[in-house]
Formats: C-alpha cells, sequence, structure tokens
C-alpha cells in the first residue's frame, strides 16, 4: 500500500507491525514475515537514525517502538491506521493482531 | 584552543561554527544546553545538534574526520575529549512543534546556534513527559533557576502535547525549590 511512497515493502510492514503491536524486535519482525534478518535489523535502525522509532534493550532484547518524540507521529500514526483498513481482513488477523492473552512455555504457536 | 583543552561549551561553538563553514548547518539541542545554561551544574557529555536540512551522511563523516573525529555507531568520538557529538535528523522540534527562533552564543568570530532557554525546558519536559524521565524534570527546573524561562508559553506547549498535568507537577516542583 505505502510502497511507493517508502519504496521498501519490508519497512512498511515494519511500521505496521510495530504501529499495531506497540514494539518489537528484529527477530520476532523477520519471523513474523519470514524476512531476512538482517534486511529487518537495517530498517529498524534506519527508522531509529531518523528519529521515528526508539530503541530500549529489555534484558538481552532490544525493543522498537515510534518515538513520542517524533514530530509527525500522529500524522503518521493516522496513515498507518488508514493503510491498516485497505489491507485483507485474513492478512490483519495474521499480522497486525497482537496476541494479548499469555502463553504458556513450551505451548506451539 | 586544542580540542583537548575545550569544556563542553567551547567544543559545542566550535563544531557548530565548522559545520556550519562546512555546509553543515545545525543547531544544539538535548542536555548540553542544560549545561551551558546552568553553567555547568548539570553535566552532559553528548553534543546533539540537529541538522536543519539532510545532509549526506558521507559528507558529515569526512567533515568530522578532518578535525579528528570517527564515527563510532551513532556517534562521533576524538580521543582527546570525553564528549560524544551526534547529528541528528531535521526537522528542529520539541515534541510535535517547529523550533521558529533559536538562540545564538558568539565567541570571537564563532557562533553557536542552540535552542532557547524555553525551548531547552521544552526540550528536556518532553523526555519527562514521554519516559517519564525525572532526570530530564530536573534539568528543566535547573534551566528555570538559572535562565528568563516564558513559562506561559511553556504551559501553552504543554497542553498542546496534551500533558496540562504534568506541566502543573513541574510548576508544583519549581515553586517547592524557590520557596
Amino acid at each position: 500500500m505505502l510502497e511507493p511512497l517508502l519504496e521498501s515493502e519490508i519497512k512498511e510492514k515494519i511500521l505496521l507491525y510495530v504501529y499495531t503491536h506497540g514494539e518489537s524486535y528484529p527477530s520476532e519482525i523477520a519471523k513474523a514475515f519470514k524476512f531476512y534478518i538482517n534486511a529487518v535489523q537495517n530498517q529498524l535502525l534506519n527508522l531509529e537514525k531518523g528519529g521515528i522509532f526508539y530503541s530500549k534493550l529489555k534484558g538481552k532484547v532490544r525493543l522498537f517502538g515510534i518515538n513520542p518524540r517524533y514530530p509527525f507521529k500522529k500524522e503518521l500514526e493516522a496513515l498507518l491506521e488508514k493503510t491498516l483498513k485497505f489491507i485483507p481482513e485474513k492478512e490483519k488477523e495474521k499480522y497486525y493482531k497482537p496476541r494479548l492473552r499469555p502463553r504458556r512455555t513450551g505451548k506451539p504457536l | 584552543m586544542k580540542i583537548k583543552d575545550m569544556s563542553i561549551k567551547d567544543l559545542a561553538i566550535y563544531l557548530s561554527d565548522y559545520c556550519n563553514k562546512n555546509g553543515i548547518e545545525t543547531v544544539l539541542s538535548g542536555g548540553a544546553c542544560v549545561t551551558i545554561y546552568t553553567n555547568n551544574k548539570y553535566m552532559s557529555y553528548d553534543l546533539d545538534f540537529v541538522l536543519l536540512s539532510y545532509v549526506v551522511p558521507k559528507k558529515i563523516r569526512e567533515a568530522m574526520r578532518k578535525v579528528g573525529f570517527q564515527e563510532e555507531g551513532k556517534y562521533f568520538t576524538h580521543e582527546e575529549t570525553p564528549y560524544f557529538v551526534e547529528f541528528l535528523q531535521p526537522p528542529l522540534s520539541v515534541g510535535e512543534e517547529p523550533v521558529k527562533e533559536v538562540s545564538e552564543i558568539k565567541k570571537g568570530n564563532k557562533v553557536l546556534r542552540l535552542l532557547s532557554p524555553t525551548d531547552c525546558v521544552k526540550d528536556r519536559l518532553a523526555a519527562y513527559y514521554h519516559w517519564n524521565d525525572k532526570q530530564s524534570l530536573e534539568q528543566a527546573i535547573l534551566v528555570c533557576e538559572e535562565k528568563t524561562v516564558d513559562l506561559k508559553e511553556v504551559g501553552r506547549w504543554s497542553k498542546n502535547e496534551g500533558m496540562s498535568k504534568k506541566f502543573e507537577a513541574f510548576k508544583e516542583n519549581l515553586e517547592k525549590r524557590k520557596s
């Protein structure tokens, strides 16, 4: 949907994933979309460098989220929200609806 | 003056002027402004320069290398100084709003452009508002104690950020310190 604007499918999916999940980390995103982790990492670091994402360490994991101090945060979120409306329900269900309830250790995903 | 003898303020003036002369226009923001405005009551080791327009990273890297700074991840470091230098992407903003006027500090024929005391307080409060960072709240109070800050403007901006309650908490803290 936003590929012509962002010139990257990975970047669009990362933005939508992080927006809908609040925070995420490279291997989670790479696994969800079957992307190469290096490609995801590069995009995440670029988004952080541009001030769009923040990152923080939680244990050994570096979490990324939309920077609340990014001056176009509201506008970006409005654009992502609208993009979600154009995504087929099945795809939305698969990638952009985070599971909120806990899952016992060892149970298959 | 050699880089090893420069205070954070001296280094900020030197680099700001040097970058400007090399077509890299910046404004200093972040904790270094607090250090400058409070005469070192708070010590920052980070020089955060916000670029006023997009500059190709290679151009920054080359300019910094000429004055002895090496790129290490997001930062530039120099073996003779403990300070870290970072160039942040435009736009120059505090929270949601663009910064319209900046302050200047002159030393000889060199000029440092930096956030005004009022915008410096907003910048610190943004960190307190969004990250609940108490150190940033303390820095905002220190600047208010040392410089003339337009609190009415900070209040208006805070309201626009949806942070009126936290602004009241900041004002209470400030008044307690005065009494």
